[in-house]
């Protein structure tokens, strides 16, 4: 069995943990990081499970971890990684993700039906969830009766997720009175969420 | 996670067949959803149909020969 590399990089700051990790993974199978604080231990991990690689983590006390890799067969070590080295806390500020129209992207609009309905399953399914979601211009139409995604919306917003729904655009839609999820909004409440996001994401 | 009971799927060879197959479920009225290829069946950036097992007599009656289906698939939730 071959040796196991093993990377100290406790008290080096990001993004030195995974930096060596990876450099280490090109001419070792199997490497152990030792860190000593989260975002390196997140940094590592996601390094790991970017190349495919087996890793388990055991923890050696307080913030202490040890980072167990074992090599994949194709790793291809020209592909970049980009460590995160935001310190602490996620950003200040509610994640906000604002829905401006009734598809995702540009370019094909049937294809762009499609992929914003997978967009709000798939938010909906995952753990992070946004603080508030906006919905203006077409994007009113994914909030009202007859909706795909209504669906995922009502489970976000059961969820504690806000939706703000622009009532200017139901209105110029004729639709107000068929929303069936979230609630109406104004302009002043969608400039001001977005003004104070920690993180705006636009589909 | 919430839901513990299984669902089945339908997967396509292209995303232009999930789309044909969508609007005659529409048409048929048959309850189904677009969701994305779980991650453990294709990390490609896909789409299939989600449906009630329930159903999948209807589902498959409906499609029968007129569209490409390339997998039926049950998936534990």
């Amino acid at each position: 069995m071959a040796d196991i590399k093993i990377i100290d990089a406790r008290g080096l700051s990001c993004p030195q943990p995974v930096v060596l990790t990876k450099k280490a993974l090109e001419d070792n199978a199997r490497v152990t990081t030792i860190v000593d604080n989260e975002t390196a231990l997140e940094n590592v991990k996601r390094l790991a499970g970017k190349f495919g690689f087996a890793v388990t983590v055991e923890p050696k006390g307080k913030s202490v971890y040890e980072i167990h890799i074992v090599r994949g067969a194709d790793f291809n070590k020209d592909q970049d990684f980009v460590a995160s080295c935001q310190t602490g806390a996620a950003p200040s500020g509610p994640f906000v993700i604002a829905v401006t129209e009734d598809k995702m992207g540009r370019g094909n609009d049937e294809l762009g039906a499609v992929l914003i309905k997978a967009f709000l399953h798939t938010v909906a399914g995952q753990a992070k969830k946004p603080d508030v979601m906006i919905f203006y211009n077409t994007g009113v139409t994914l909030t009202v009766q007859g909706s795909d995604v209504l669906e995922d919306l009502k489970q976000l917003e059961s969820e504690g997720v806000q939706i703000l729904v622009c009532g200017t655009c139901l209105n110029y839609f004729e639709i107000k009175d068929k929303l069936a999820a979230g609630v109406v909004s104004n302009m002043y409440d969608i400039v001001e969420t977005m003004s104070n996001a920690g993180r705006l994401i636009v589909p | 996670m919430k839901e513990k009971k299984s669902y089945d799927v339908i997967l396509f060879k292209a995303v232009s067949y999930a789309l044909k197959a969508e609007k005659i479920l529409k048409k048929e009225g048959l309850p189904h959803k677009l969701i994305p290829v779980p991650k453990h069946i294709s990390s490609d950036c896909g789409v299939c149909i989600r449906f009630e097992p329930e159903i999948k007599s209807k589902i498959e009656a409906a499609l029968f020969n007129k569209v490409d289906v390339e997998e039926l698939r049950t998936l534990e939730n």
